[in-house]
């Protein structure tokens, strides 16, 4: 049934583009990505009614590509939450080849290795955030769900490149053409200690065995501990939180969504309004934002200066490595909305370190239903493929 | 008690960049309503802002004319609050880093003494969108304007330097000369694109200590600046005596009744810094092109005016106080008039008549080639100078030239000697009570026969020549 995942699905959708690299591949979008004249909700009432006006840069790179859109999906709030991997379900259920899916904390990755298929989060900076509505403008990025490495190569490559639209963009985005051949013996995979921790101890037993298989293959493990693991997920959620708060000010129903009626004044319709608008769990998420902002401000500053360093400790991992691997353990991601801040938090704790320092990381599919995520080096998105095509054959 | 006032002023300045700050829309707020919007600056959903460069360009002209330090990186910031006029429960703002800080520039106080004023930063922000409270039938609405939302600002904070309102006044006008001259805005309190906010507060005299200031708004003159803050120092100072304590918050200048009034405080948050524009960089390269395109500021301008013209300070200090009338003045005298008869004409007719006539030197109809073949035929006693005024007059409303209408209305003087020697054997004829006064020594007699022969020759005559003749028939 596509009904119910599709929110709006294009009547024509087939690209015309038959020579593209791109030809006779079909790609579901999140109904946060705007795609001229269609419904843009991004699955919140504070869009209601909301009609782009514009195709995002992405979109129209994919088109000009030759890629047929065949839709917009249904999504959780504001790409906030996990709710029932629809991006996923749209490949793994044949309606697309690739999703562009939100990636905040990890939701993208996460809802692929739900699925069994590859996941991946672009190094921040490469894909034009034009058009996409979003939640956490520093953390997040457009994601891509596909079965095989190839494809997301081939979105990558037609959607990435700067864009003189979106000024946040990194200046020096390399091209992915070359699909560098990996070398194991040359190849050092870090992990870290602290990871295991979030695993169970039947899952632990599953992840070092797919180590030990990644050493059978002939790639260097080194292990290595980082004490402080914890404070990514802390640094997550108080910058997330309050840039969500703040940015979030323009969801007031004023200029388009959900305007509560009868508000005696503007202020009573702004609460009124952004009350009968957001669900739960962006509630939950700008209220917490809105402590920090108003409340504990220094709190909010602290964690600006833990995130640079802890950018900085990453970086400094990779003198001394070539990936990172983290494992994904097999969760049932619920079906219905994530009702609270903390399980969704729990759900994410090993995708959302890539958030906040912004580097590129790949779900990839391994034994018994767990996933391995790979981490590369800022801008490197390319090896990142590369290792996962060598890890797929 | 006596008390001193502390005042610091927050001037906003509307830049007169083409465009707005963040998207490509023209920064003409005063168009039909919301014609000049785009989905930036209307914050629709997936909208990314663009910042322009013109605009930096224009921020950081205005902040070297201000004599500020440009501090390498700066930075938006969001500032939240939520009002209809704010397109997106924030406003981008410069809060953490500004573009620039530690400026000043100079005033004479109400003695006359040199005084600097100190900047303490300058920084960008988006202006807001314009609320018109109307009617539809007999439910009140309200519409927004979008047309200015995201129109550059830049905001110039002063130190708290200035002690009476004179000084805020001249601080205010010193300000816009400045910026005007750096062409980045055209700064005015009446159209708007000034607008001053001034915080107020009081101390005993000789003190030290900063107490509880009270913001003052509402000021839409250099005038009504000068009256809230002297209206709000005798407030605040009958607070004191009586024992009433000064709270922290904003005051409305009411101009009709000439009073400040309390307005509703506003809820304020921290900034954030606003993850979707990235911070600036300013380069050493990039500010030297900058400072290269900064004028000759009006100090140095009126140094010059003195070592090169040979003006006095008032002359000089005049001529260069606004740019456009120093090039104009500049320009004059280039075209062979002496520099200080070009000053005397300028100042005493030109300026006058231009006010009369609602012009301004960026409209004038009387370029300088105009004014300096008016002066050039008076130099040459061709005219003589009530001729030339009238024919000032004159150009005010005609293309033609100087020459022409002197030629046309028959303004040229007669200085044929033997025309005017026949002239005033006339007049004399007609005066003899003058000329027995003249010849018993009455000097009276002479100013009188002058004007008669004046008035005899209709003013064409040239009166140096009536005065020699007259001199030489009673020698």
């Amino acid at each position: 049934m596509t009904a119910n995942i599709f929110i709006h699905a294009a009547t024509d959708s087939i690209s015309d583009i038959t020579k593209g690299p791109l030809s006779g591949t079909m790609i579901a979008l999140q109904s946060n990505i705007s795609v001229r004249n269609w419904p843009t909700e991004a699955g919140s009432r504070a869009l209601e009614g909301f009609i782009a006006l514009e195709d995002a840069t992405v979109v129209e790179r994919l088109r000009k590509a030759g890629a047929s859109i065949a839709g917009n999906l249904t999504m959780s709030e504001l790409g906030l939450g996990l709710s029932g991997n629809i991006s996923a379900r749209a490949v793994s259920e044949g309606y697309a080849d690739a999703t562009l899916s939100a990636d905040m904390m990890g939701e993208a990755r996460i809802a692929a290795a739900a699925h069994r298929l590859i996941g991946f989060k672009p190094s921040y900076g490469i894909m034009s955030r034009f058009g996409f509505i979003g939640l956490i403008p520093s953390m997040e990025c457009i994601g891509i769900i596909a079965k095989s490495p190839e494809v997301i190569t081939d979105v990558l490559k037609a959607a990435t490149g700067f864009d003189e639209r979106d000024f946040s963009m990194s200046p020096d985005i390399p091209s992915f053409d070359s699909s560098d051949e990996i070398e194991p013996s040359a190849t050092t995979i870090g992990t870290i200690t602290q990871a295991h921790a979030f695993l169970a101890p039947a899952e632990e037993e599953i992840f070092k065995e797919a180590l030990e298989a990644l050493e059978d293959a002939g790639f260097m493990l080194k292990e290595i501990s980082l004490e402080d693991f914890d404070l990514f997920r802390t640094v997550h959620h108080i910058v997330g939180s309050v840039e969500a708060s703040s940015s979030g000010g323009k969801y007031d129903g004023v200029r388009f969504g959900h305007r509560a009626g009868a508000a005696k004044n503007w202020n009573d319709m702004y609460l009124k309004s952004r009350a009968e608008s957001f669900g739960t769990v962006v509630k939950s998420f700008l209220f917490q934002g809105a402590y920090f902002q108003f409340e504990d401000y220094g709190t909010f500053e602290k964690a600006c200066r833990i995130r640079a360093k802890l950018l900085k400790t990453v970086q400094t991992l990779f003198d001394t490595i070539d990936f990172l691997v983290l494992p994904q353990a097999v969760r049932s991601v619920p079906e219905s909305e994530t009702t609270a801040i903390d399980t969704l938090y729990d759900l994410c704790a090993l995708t959302l370190p890539a958030n906040v320092t912004g580097h590129p990381a790949l779900c990839l599919p391994s034994k018994d239903g767990l996933s391995l995520q790979f981490i590369a080096r800022h801008l490197r998105d390319g090896e990142l493929l590369s290792l996962a095509r060598y890890l797929v054959r | 008690m006596k008390y001193e006032a502390v005042i610091g002023l927050e001037i906003h300045v509307q830049l007169n960049s083409k465009t707005k700050m963040f998207c490509d829309c023209p920064n003409c707020p005063g168009d039909d309503p919301n014609k000049n919007t785009c989905p930036i600056c209307l914050w629709l959903p997936g909208a990314i802002p663009r910042f322009s460069e013109e605009v930096l360009e224009k921020a950081t002209i205005t902040a070297l004319a201000l004599n500020c330090e440009i501090q390498p990186v700066n930075a938006f910031d969001q500032k939240v609050y939520y009002y209809p006029d704010l397109p997106k429960g924030f406003q981008l703002s410069q809060f953490h880093k500004p573009l620039a800080k530690n400026g000043w520039v100079e005033i004479f106080d109400e003695e006359g003494c040199p005084k600097k004023i100190g900047i303490h930063q300058v920084h960008m922000e988006e202006d807001v969108a314009k609320l018109m409270h109307e009617t539809e039938g007999r439910t009140p609405i309200s519409l927004v304007d979008f047309n200015r939302a995201g129109t550059p600002l830049t905001e110039i904070v002063s130190k708290p330097d200035i002690r009476t309102p004179f000084e805020a006044m001249e601080y205010i006008k010193a300000l816009r000369a400045q910026i005007r001259y750096a062409g980045s805005a055209e700064c005015s309190m009446e159209q708007g694109t000034m607008r001053v906010d001034a915080n107020v507060s009081i101390r005993p005299e000789g003190s030290e200590e900063l107490n509880t200031k009270v913001e003052i708004k509402n000021m839409n003159s250099i005038h009504n600046v000068g009256d809230a803050i002297a209206y709000e120092i005798e407030r605040q100072a009958k607070c004191l005596d009586t024992g009433e304590p000064i709270i922290l918050h904003t005051r409305l200048w009411d101009p009709e009744k000439k009073v400040t009034l309390p307005m509703r405080g506003k809820f304020e948050g921290p900034c954030i810094p606003d993850p979707s524009v990235p911070p600036i960089t300013i380069s050493e390269e990039w500010l030297n092109k900058m400072r290269t395109r900064l004028p000759e500021m009006p100090v140095r301008k009126a140094a010059r005016f003195t070592d090169q013209y040979g003006l006095n300070h008032d002359e000089a200090s005049l001529m260069s106080s606004e740019r456009e009338l120093s090039e104009y003045f500049e320009t004059v005298t280039k075209l062979a008039i002496p520099p200080r008869t070009a000053v005397h004409w300028i100042s005493t007719q030109l300026m006058p008549l231009m006010k009369d006539n609602n012009q301004t030197f960026p409209n004038l109809t009387i370029t300088p080639e105009r004014l300096a073949s008016l002066i050039g035929m008076l130099e040459r006693d061709e005219i003589n100078a009530k001729s030339a005024r009238e024919v000032l007059t004159k150009l005010f409303s005609t293309d033609s030239t100087p020459e022409a209408i002197v030629n046309e209305f028959g303004f040229r003087q007669v200085s044929d000697t033997d025309a005017l020697v026949s002239l005033i054997d006339s007049v004399l004829a007609k005066n003899p009570q003058a000329v027995s006064d003249l010849k018993a020594g009455t000097q009276k007699a002479m100013g009188f026969l002058i004007g008669q022969a004046m008035q005899a020759s209709k003013g064409k005559a040239n009166p140096k020549l009536i005065r020699e003749i007259l001199l030489k028939k009673f020698e």
